[in-house]
């Protein structure tokens, strides 16, 4: 919202010693956000305004001309190409040293003293464009200088030689407020509502928002009804006739325009007006289409109506609108709060005017204004719950200004009122002790008081305790307990004052997060021991990605108002983000290790509560870890993916194993494709990606992957025994021999692990050490090559208990998996 | 001292400091020591021959003689022995300045990831929980039992993604739903944070984005006032910024507090002089905070009479931002090797 520091100025008298700046920066560290001031004279620095004495044609130029300019004290040559220019003529004049855009387009340019075609040329006559104008003095040709006649205020030639901006009234801040930080103020979505908090912070008097009482009018019987209460507790009408309409003065205009408010007419200009200085939103009807009779009721289903911005909105049956009675047709005319209709508004020919002044509730606003997608600065005041008190504040000094503006107009009727809501203004009872206990800091009670009083509140002290009444545009819902009231003091007394202290605890140790301690290890295991490189990414996926990955989409949850239509999907699965990431990647790398850990979405599991005791449930959304290997040279990646899980699993001194899988996902390569059982349980997967679907993402090469559910893991973990214990060194020494031998390629590690683990006694260890496949073993063949440590608890071993140790598992490689022994 | 020994330790002596070599010197000490044929050997094989007396006084200056040539060999030997190394560790000189070969791949951690791990121990320090909690939650938790009823415009703040077909489900705007939460689960006293990813539905460019990570900050107890979250945020301003820096606090209004305040910064770039990372105030926002609202203490089942607290979030993402002069926000999640290679 733009606030007029000049309209402030009305209200607040403030010496010229304080600057806009100044206020600017107490309302931001007691009020509200001032995201920027825009001066608005600013642009117009060492521009004034200057009479055209003469203008010869140029020597050189037959589109130039030379002209003698008088700016009060001097006169000037300057060379102009203006169209229009001639004697007589007050023109806006550039001096040197002026900052100007040049034809209105680019930077802008600083004036310095120029020959042009040979003549010398002290500064620059403007055009509208060239110094930011074309909204006060609209251009009619390209090459069209401003004629300042246009405007009243320059009809004598009194100005010549004044500061344009000093003519214009352009010697205002504006303050760009974020409306956000507004959104518990009702109140300040005026001047005069900040105005008044201006005043508290500079401690100076604000002046008294003064009206006329509305006289009582005749001739005009208006009657409005309210069909619902709640929807619109209060509803103030008046009707005036001998109304003209017509362009307002130029004041008016001026002071909507400082804050960025397009000028219609007197009648829209004044509503506008009225709104921007108490905050209260006004509509003008126009008496001979609605008539005399207003409902207030909520709109019927299906109804329809064509709101000013000349869309057809579709009705339903929770929004309020104000419609004509039934012999003028019975339809809406606006929708309450929102927007007024095409139809029923001021025109250049309305002279019967009806007003309102309502207040509506700020709820059914908002959803109306956001079902309707239409936001207004109408709508954007009443959400925040209006003070119902503007109502007739507001209506009177309407009446008032629409006098003012055409004198013509008379009060027709008397002023209705509908409605009489109240509002919790306490008083509140605050113990003396609650500021303190609450900021911790002492503060005079007589300075509390004086705070609040300042604010409006009322305020009386009773013993140990504050009575404290609460003004009523306070009232609507910002304030209604005694935190709100603590607020108010702490801001008005400066948060700056609040000495900072650290609070004492007992010493417990914090709780544990199983799950954040193993996302942590897991992430170290992966970048330090991995040398894989972690990778975030968005939550959401696409059809695209889901279709490639051979997924079902209709267990996918998915947005219903998603950023880009692309990616409307919540992931059940970090693998089809994290292959468009190696996609991207491996384009100009040899190799790739990528991890992500993250939450993925499952509709068909149940997760936390909705609510403390609800029975409905939010879907389950595990923390999962997924890896991914590629490298160009690697076509058997499920090797360096299986690694991974070697080193997370061991580095987290877990006991696990691996197992074959029975049901295989779409994306997963049938043959390269394992569980990891931890505890008798699944704790993730490794695999290659399946080469179908690496083609389907545009991936070339073979893909390795695993995943492990994090959450699940974190909770196995709880019941699991880690292999902490410790084993004494061997008292006799052992004997570690190898065995090498070929075996048919069916034949799996796993089966050999688990014939030797049982077959010698004296067999301590097995570990492999080498695997051949191809030349010299034959197509069917592998090698195998295993360190053997042989060792009793009791007995250094002779050297033929180890011979007749091994020969036994020589014979037994033989017999049971037709090994041929390598010498 | 008998005159021949006398000689002989002279002529030994130079003989010991002329040696070139190490073999030199063992041949020297073969010569005086060695056991069949050396100088001083067969003299001390001579002492037999002597009276007692004799014996007595030609034995000890034998002996004297004896560990003086020793001493000297042994000195000399390291000398020599030294010149040796130092001539053999010359022909060994290495590069110092090559890198190590083959260069070793090492991975890398996301720098949020790196920001919210120092956060998370700062926390712990100081005797907080760190809790995690669903980014899919409830309309309750995320807004209602935050003090945010159905049409309230502070909804506005939040450009929220909905779930479809579950009208109470979004994607959490803010960590702030573990409050009521933790509150539940918990009770009261509480010390906690909460780290996590948040999503509001807002048009992604260098610096929006629809997903970004908070901190929430959660204390709870009988006697907690604003002096005391003016002090944790300090403690956290220092431990980011430094000892130097000072915190700003200014009124903002979040419905789930009362009083709200946003936190600023001295910037650490210009030390609050004004520059182009506090967009020349000198200040820089990074906490959201304020006592918890009576009615947020309710929903989560403690007694606003009892006890009161404070909130507090960080903007992990911003805080990922200043610290490592990331001047577009979407390369956090672009998944560009080049830029997470960095951290």
């Amino acid at each position: 919202m733009n606030i007029s520091y000049n309209w402030l100025k009305k209200y607040v008298a403030l010496p010229s010693s304080v600057t806009a700046s100044e206020v600017a920066e107490k309302l931001k560290m007691s009020t509200v956000e001032v995201e920027g001031i825009m001066e608005t004279g600013q642009a117009l620095e060492n521009v004034v305004v200057g009479q055209v004495v003469s203008a010869e044609k140029h020597p050189n130029a037959d589109k130039l001309k030379v002209c003698s300019v008088n700016l009060g004290n001097e006169n000037v040559q300057i060379v102009c190409g203006g169209t229009n220019v001639s004697a007589g003529m007050l023109v806006a004049v550039a001096k040197v040293g002026a900052k100007v855009k040049w034809h209105g387009e680019g930077e802008l340019v600083e004036l310095a003293p120029a020959k042009i075609r040979g003549v010398e040329s002290f500064g620059m006559i403007c055009g509208a464009d060239e110094i930011g104008l074309t909204e006060r003095f609209p251009k009619r040709s390209d090459k069209e200088i401003i004629d300042l006649k246009m405007d009243s205020r320059f009809r004598g030639n009194d100005t010549v030689g004044q500061p344009l901006a000093q003519v214009l009234g352009l010697n205002d801040a504006i303050f760009e407020i974020d409306n956000k930080s507004l959104s518990n103020r009702p109140d300040l979505w005026g001047h005069y509502g900040l105005a008044r908090e201006v005043a508290v912070l500079t401690n100076h008097a604000i002046e008294p928002y003064k009206t006329k009482k509305i006289p009582q009018g005749s001739g005009v019987d208006l009657s409005v009804t309210v069909k619902n209460k709640i929807a619109c507790p209060k509803y103030m009408a008046v009707a005036m006739t001998g109304v003209a309409v017509g362009p307002s003065p130029a004041w008016l205009k001026e002071k909507l325009a400082a804050v960025a408010v397009r000028a219609i007419n007197n009648i829209v200009d004044a509503t506008n007006f009225v709104m921007l200085d108490l905050g209260q939103p006004l509509h003008a009807f126009d008496r001979k289409i609605i008539g005399d009779t207003i409902i207030v009721r909520k709109a019927t289903a299906g109804e329809r109506m064509t709101t000013l911005d000349e869309k057809e909105r579709k009705l339903s049956e929770d929004m309020l609108v104000i419609a004509a009675a039934p012999p003028a047709g019975g339809k809406a005319v606006a929708i309450a709060g929102v927007m007024g209709g095409l139809n029923s508004g001021i025109s250049d020919t309305t002279t019967d005017i009806i007003i309102e002044a309502a207040n509506f509730e700020a709820a059914s606003i908002r959803q109306t204004s956001t079902r309707l997608g239409l936001r207004s600065d109408s709508s954007v005041r009443f959400e925040k719950s209006l003070d119902h008190n503007l109502c007739s504040l507001a209506l009177e000094r309407i009446v008032m200004l629409v006098q003012e503006l055409c004198p013509t107009a008379k009060v027709a009727s008397k002023v209705v009122e509908v409605g009489r809501p109240t509002l919790f203004t306490g008083p509140l009872t605050i113990p003396i002790s609650f500021f303190e206990q609450k900021i911790g800091v002492a503060i005079p009670v007589k300075t509390i008081s004086n705070i609040l009083s300042r604010l409006g509140f009322g305020v009386k002290e009773k013993k140990e305790k504050i009575l404290v009444t609460i003004p009523t545009w306070r009232a609507t819902k910002d304030i209604s307990r005694a935190e709100d009231v603590v607020e108010e003091v702490v801001r008005i007394y400066g948060y700056e004052k609040i000495t900072a202290t650290l609070p004492t605890f007992p010493i417990d140790p914090p709780l544990k997060n199983g799950l954040l301690t193993l996302i942590r290890k897991v992430q170290d295991i992966s970048a330090k021991q991995l040398a894989y490189t972690e990778v975030y990414n968005y939550s959401f996926v696409s059809v695209a990605q889901i279709i490639k990955l051979g997924d079902d989409i209709h267990k996918y949850l998915e947005l219903d108002n998603p950023i880009s239509k692309e990616k409307p999907y919540i992931r059940r699965n970090l693998l089809p983000n994290l292959l468009e990431n190696a996609v991207a990647a491996i384009a100009n790398r040899e190799e790739l290790k990528i991890f992500e850990i993250g939450s993925v979405f499952a509709a068909d599991k149940s997760g936390p509560r909705v609510e403390h005791n609800s029975d409905e449930l939010l879907p389950r959304q595990d923390t999962w870890f997924t890896a991914l290997y590629v490298n160009k040279k690697d076509a058997s990646p499920f090797r360096e993916a299986r690694r991974a899980v070697e080193m997370i699993f061991n580095s987290l001194n877990l006991t696990w194993e691996i197992a074959p899988v029975d049901k295989v996902q779409p994306w997963e390569h049938p043959t390269r494709l394992a569980l990891v059982l931890c505890g008798g349980k699944v704790a993730g997967v490794v695999f290659e990606l399946h080469p179908r679907v690496a083609t389907a993402f545009g991936l070339s090469e073979r893909m390795g992957a695993c995943s492990i559910n994090l959450s699940l893991l974190t909770e196995m973990m709880a019941g699991l025994p880690s292999r902490t214990s410790h084993q004494n060194r061997p008292l006799y020494p052992e004997v570690i021999r190898d065995v090498a031998f070929l075996v048919k390629k069916e034949v799996t590690h796993g089966e050999i692990i688990a014939l030797l683990q049982k077959s010698d006694p004296l067999l301590k260890e097995v570990e492999l050490f080498d695997v051949f496949e191809g030349k010299g073993v034959g197509e069917d063949k592998k090698s195998l090559a295993y360190h053997l440590t042989y060792g009793s608890s009791d007995r250094t071993l002779t050297s033929s208990e180890v011979d007749t140790a091994e020969n036994h598992i020589i014979k037994l490689l033989q017999e049971k998996c037709g090994a041929e022994m390598r010498k | 001292m008998d005159k021949d020994l006398e000689n002989l330790k002279k002529q030994a002596l130079s003989a010991v400091q002329a040696a070139r070599s190490v073999a030199q010197l063992d041949e020297l000490e073969n010569k005086w020591f060695g056991r069949a044929h050396g100088e001083l050997t067969q003299l001390m094989k001579g002492l037999k021959d002597l009276s007692p007396e004799e014996r007595k006084t030609a034995g000890e200056e034998l002996n004297h003689l004896k560990v003086a040539l020793s001493e000297a060999v042994a000195e000399k030997r390291g000398v020599l022995e030294g010149s040796a190394w130092a001539v053999a560790a010359e022909t060994e000189r290495v590069d110092i300045t090559q890198p190590a070969l083959p260069k070793k791949s090492v991975g890398h951690l996301h720098p949020n990831t790196l920001v919210q791990r120092d956060l998370e121990d700062l926390f712990t320090s100081m005797g907080f929980m760190v809790l995690d909690g669903p980014e899919l939650e409830s309309d309750y938790y995320n807004f209602t039992a935050l003090n945010i009823p159905e049409n309230h415009p502070a909804r506005d703040m939040q450009d929220t993604f909905y779930v479809k077909g579950h009208k109470n489900w979004v994607m959490r705007t803010h960590t702030s739903p573990m409050q009521v939460r933790a509150m539940q689960k918990f009770g009261a006293p509480l010390r906690l944070v909460v780290p996590g990813k948040c999503f509001r539905n807002e048009a992604t460019d260098v610096r929006h984005e629809h997903t970004f990570y908070q901190l929430e900050g959660l204390v709870v107890d009988t006697h907690i006032t604003l002096s005391h979250l003016k002090g944790v945020l300090e403690a956290v301003a220092r431990h980011l910024y430094g000892p130097a820096t000072k915190v700003r606090v200014r009124p903002k209004f979040y419905p789930f507090v009362e009083p709200g305040i946003n936190g600023e910064v001295t910037c650490f770039l210009c030390s609050g002089k004004g520059c182009r990372v506090c967009k020349c105030s000198g200040w820089l926002e990074i906490f959201g905070a304020g006592l918890v609202h009576p009615h947020v203490l309710k929903e989560g089942g403690i007694d606003p009479a009892q006890y009161q607290g404070f909130a507090f979030g960080l903007g992990v993402t911003r805080l990922v931002m200043l610290k490592y002069g990331i001047d577009d926000i979407r390369l956090l999640e672009s998944g560009d090797m080049s830029f997470l290679e960095q951290f």
